[in-house]
């Protein structure tokens, strides 16, 4: 066993879980980290410096439904004749930790339970004849690894503190340390550590309701979280614990600045969705779209701002920058490939292709519910056919009897027939791949933004996603990760900055990346669609380090190939839409196409519809 | 009857089938101790965040008060930013209901006449006079639908328990019979599974839920308000299901800071107290029950001039607006302002204040438009209004 106590590095992480474990109304704690990385073994000994015999569960990741919520339990069923309850993962886990490794990874509609059971606090089990509430108040712990993809934000606003992802939380090479420090420890100074550590938390827990924050104190905390662009109000409240929560691990009775810095760092800027202006970086931010409100509002709200005297939250707002800079450098180095140019060719498997369809299907994907169905409209699922069938035995043999006809061993009835239901993302994801550079840049943006536009109203209908993402000056981003969600992606395209050089190799790298990790959530369609007149002229090492050479035309056409070759090789499909116009046009995006082995449209001026068109008839 | 009592009512009430399901199990996976921590968990749970003590989203608490006034405006969809207290307020709801006569435990909530008509109905019934059936009042059911809940639960089944015991096949409930005569919440409504979508829509088109199995059919009235809230960015609802709510609310995050300050101090309060905290608020609470019940009372002494009506028609017309739902609940939510606001006749000023509720949904989807819809919908309204210079 690793202790707590143990775990060299990761200090906010340990932090994190420490305020969780003085204040469990902070909801939880989420922890991404590079994989290898050990990050589940913090988690797990959180649980010992809880209270004894509080409950740990841990959350598989391909839990069905009434794993989760609870169900009827059919052994017991069978045996009893009776319906009898089996309580869910949820349930078994009410006032302890509800552990999800990989949690990035979960289920949509796992994800979805999760949510409301954190928000009611309780399960409400309406399944199968039951109507039960269960109380489900659980913490919530969960690690994941950035690059599998990030967790819904739905979840993530019901849960309190998210330890920024930084170089720190690698821990590959702390490993070691951790290795080396176990070989020399004995026992009895790990269990002296951790007693203490437990004592110190059970006091920090008593010292809680002792703890008091200024009406200055709140006000700070909740400037910093506008000026950080943080969505919600219920945030507040976790900031207010988070800060209440540190001070009681301090022993101390008042809320002091360095609780509030914690609370913003694990709090806020996790969760920040723009940098508090600094005169140096107006020209370079895209233009904020201001959230709407009402104007008596916005008065109230500058008046409050100027009514605040505190110079904690001046300096609060002036700290945060260098902060968010510096995680925001971290990740970037993270996600830094090792040797781009020497991707395997060998791992030539095709996507399957199938057609688009809903999102629980009869057919395939994963096994999520059964419902009531026709047996020949499907799998029958076997199980829960029995748990319905399996009250009426009984009766159905009484009957049988009384009909005078010969007994079977099981009376299964036409109504007692579970059909399995599968939910799989079959849907294609759509990933728009727009040139932002020069100067056609505006117009092809238009296009993109009423492509994508449409795309997403009938997105609902063939369960399809849409990705975005734009290249100019040194790299590519992702403007939108693949979502359904036509708000969103309006919201993205509206504060798009445009013009500069044309980093294409880092927007095909990027593409890939997202297409990868869409897959890992059971995507299996990806298709390219790619805006851009195919003029790379940006390397794709300056996307990582921006003091890169600029490089060779040769090198350039080198990494677009290799990358093009192993994204076709990947099962992507692409179409090239080339908006330059005829006379400037060199022929570099028909090659793009040829080298992705997709198609090539030339479409000067290509209205959304027309691209939505060649991207749904291809 | 008293806040508190209320809420222990619906505690009690809202436990009956858990008691039942657990008291037939002779074989139970939960031990004691559980049990007894569970029903104390339960309790507290049962104390929701009294309404009147939510800070601002009038747009939202106004169109849930308007269709308590008149559940025939046809629900809300509450859409916007997270963590803005969507469900908070949506869940606050229950405490200030007005109460409805039912007939004495009948679980489909219905009235009298509804009761007699189903029942001589059935094969072989003699008439009933309706002087003979006893009635109770209780608090506007407000039934929440779980996105984990399964058809037969939502529709209702056959209540196994009693066909073993006593062999009789009786249809039990779901949460569409409770539901009856008062408000069905969905939270996270764009998550909802398609099958159960198209369940709502059938009975909400119908006002009817009809269910065949084991060998019987049972058809009950199932008319409610629909409620249902979500997060736009986690998906997009389906337009059939889009058209059946009649307002659409907007909610975003507040942004003055002294409205959050007391947002986070009422919270704390709230945990550390609830019991307090709900005496704190019991009379406004009170109050506000009292001015949804008037409203309520007066509303059928409402009266619209055709003017108005024309009004409505006109602005309809120039956002271009398909049906006439749009015309519709825009009338009825105007009578149920005004008598929520005490005025026995509607005005343009009533119209214009619940318009974008209306219509914000209703305007047809483009791609490329920039304007919002509540300032579209704002400058036609101006227009028709004569007042396009002024704005």
């Amino acid at each position: 066993m690793i202790a707590f106590t143990d775990i060299v590095g990761m200090d906010l992480a340990k932090k994190a879980l420490m305020l969780l474990a003085v204040d469990s109304e902070l909801g939880g704690v989420v922890i991404p980290s590079a994989v290898g990385s050990g990050k589940s073994t913090i988690a797990r000994a959180f649980a010992h410096i809880l209270p004894e015999g509080t409950p740990f569960v841990e959350l598989p990741l391909n839990v069905t439904e009434d794993r989760l919520i609870g169900g009827v339990d059919l052994e017991a069923t069978l045996a009893t004749g009776m319906r009898v309850v089996q309580h869910g993962v949820l349930s078994k886990a009410n006032g302890g930790v509800l552990y999800v490794d990989s949690i990035s990874l979960l289920d949509s509609s796992a994800v979805s339970h999760i949510m409301d059971a954190i928000s009611r606090g309780e399960v409400l089990v309406e399944r199968e004849g039951l109507s039960e509430v269960h109380p489900a108040k659980f913490m919530l712990v969960g690690t994941y690894d950035p690059s599998d993809g990030e967790v819904r934000m739905g979840l993530l606003d019901r849960i309190g503190i998210i330890v920024p992802f930084t170089a720190q939380n690698d821990y590959r090479a702390r490993k070691k340390i951790v290795n080396t420090v176990l070989g020399k420890r004995d026992e009895e100074d790990t269990r002296d550590e951790l007693n203490m550590l437990t004592g110190f938390i059970k006091a920090a827990r008593e010292q809680l309701p002792h703890v008091s924050i200024s009406n200055e104190q709140i006000q700070a905390l909740i400037q910093t979280a506008i000026s950080l662009g943080v969505e919600g109000n219920r945030v507040d409240i976790f900031t207010v614990r988070a800060a209440l929560a540190s001070a009681a691990l301090a022993q101390r009775s008042d809320v002091e600045e360095e609780d509030m810095k914690l609370a913003i760092k694990l709090v806020l800027i996790p969760r920040a969705t723009r940098m508090p202006e600094r005169e140096a970086q107006a020209e370079e931010m895209p233009p904020q779209e201001a959230p709407p409100q009402e104007e008596t509002e916005e008065e109230e709200d500058e008046n409050s701002r100027a009514d605040t005297p505190d110079a904690d939250a001046e300096e609060e707002q002036k700290d945060t920058p260098d902060m968010i800079e510096e995680l925001m450098m971290d990740a970037v180095e993270m996600e830094l490939p090792d040797n781009i140019l020497n991707i395997s060719l060998a791992s030539k498997k095709k996507a399957t292709t199938g057609s688009r369809g809903e999102a629980l299907n009869n057919k395939r994907g994963r096994f999520v519910r059964a419902q009531p169905g026709e047996m020949r409209s499907g799998k029958v699922a076997l199980i829960p056919t029995l748990i319905s069938a399996a009250p009426w035995q009984e009766a159905r043999r009484r009957d049988k009897k009384m009909a005078g006809k010969s007994n079977t061993a099981l009376i299964i009835s036409k109504d007692d027939v579970k059909i399995k239901r599968f939910r799989d993302k079959s849907g294609t994801l759509f990933i728009f791949i727009v040139d932002a550079s020069g100067s056609m840049a505006l117009n092809r943006m238009r296009q993109a933004k009423g492509a994508v536009a449409s795309l997403l109203q009938n997105a609902y209908v063939h369960r399809d996603q849409v990705a975005m993402i734009s290249f100019r000056g040194k790299q590519a981003k992702v403007l939108l990760p693949p979502s359904q969600s036509v708000d969103r992606a309006k919201r993205e395209l509206d504060v798009l900055p445009t013009g500069g050089g044309t980093p294409l190799a880092s927007a095909l790298y990027l593409g890939w990346e997202t297409a990868k990790q869409a897959r890992s959530k059971g995507i299996t369609q990806v298709m390219f669609v790619l805006i851009t007149d195919g003029r790379g002229n940006i390397g794709l090492q300056a996307a990582f380090d921006p003091d890169a050479e600029k490089v060779s035309k040769e090198v350039l056409e080198k990494e677009i190939e290799a990358l093009s070759l192993s994204i076709q090789a990947d099962g992507i499909a692409a179409i090239v839409v080339d908006t330059q116009m005829n006379y400037l046009s060199r022929g570099e995006a028909p090659k793009l196409a040829q080298k992705l082995g997709g198609r090539y449209f030339y479409l000067p001026n290509a209205k959304a519809e027309q691209i939505v068109e060649a991207a749904l008839n291809f | 009857m008293t806040q508190t009592e209320t809420a222990d009512k619906k505690t009690a009430a809202k436990k009956t089938p858990a008691a039942k399901a657990k008291a037939g199990a002779t074989v139970t996976s939960v031990p004691e101790p559980k049990k007894a921590a569970a029903s104390a968990a339960k309790k507290k749970s049962g104390l929701a965040f009294p309404f009147t003590a939510i800070v601002g989203q009038e747009e939202m608490k106004l169109s849930l008060i308007l269709n308590i006034i008149d559940p025939r405006i046809g629900g809300v969809l509450v859409m916007g930013h997270r963590g803005t207290g969507k469900s908070t307020t949506v869940r606050a709801l229950a405490e200030v209901l007005p109460l409805i006569e039912r007939v004495k435990d009948d679980t489909y909530n219905r009235t009298v006449d509804q009761y007699v008509e189903a029942e001589e109905a059935k094969k072989g019934h003699k008439p009933i006079d309706p002087a003979s059936v006893k009635t109770e009042k209780i608090p506007v059911p407000v039934v929440d639908l779980p996105l984990g809940a399964t058809e037969d639960r939502v529709c209702g089944t056959i209540d196994i328990e009693q066909a073993l015991t006593s062999g009789v096949k009786a249809f039990e409930p779901g949460l569409l019979a409770q539901a009856n005569r008062g408000f069905l919440y969905i939270d996270e409504v764009n998550l909802l599974d398609d099958h159960l979508v198209d369940v709502l829509l059938d009975v909400a088109a119908s006002g009817k839920n009809v269910v065949e199995r084991e060998g019987i059919s049972i058809r009950h009235p199932a008319r409610f308000v629909l409620v249902g809230s979500g997060n736009p960015e986690e998906g997009e609802l389906r337009p059939q299901l889009l058209d059946r709510f009649g307002l659409h609310a907007r909610i975003i995050t507040i942004l003055d800071v002294a409205k959050r300050v007391d947002i986070v101090k009422r919270r704390r309060e709230f945990d550390d107290d609830p019991d307090a905290f709900m005496k704190k608020y019991h009379r406004d609470q009170l109050k506000l029950q009292h001015k949804i019940q008037q409203a309520k009372d007066i509303l059928s002494e409402v009266t619209m001039t055709d003017a108005v009506l024309t009004d409505i028609a006109k602005l309809c017309m120039n956002l271009g607006i398909d049906g006439h739902r749009g015309e519709l609940t825009i009338t009825r939510t105007a009578h149920a302002h005004a008598a929520f606001m005490g005025d026995k006749e509607v005005t343009m000023k009533h119209v214009r204040e619940i318009a974008g509720l209306c219509l914000r949904h209703r305007l047809r989807k483009d791609p490329l438009e920039t304007l919002d819809a509540g300032e579209k919908i704002e400058r036609e309204l101006a227009k028709v209004l004569g007042e396009a210079e002024a704005v």
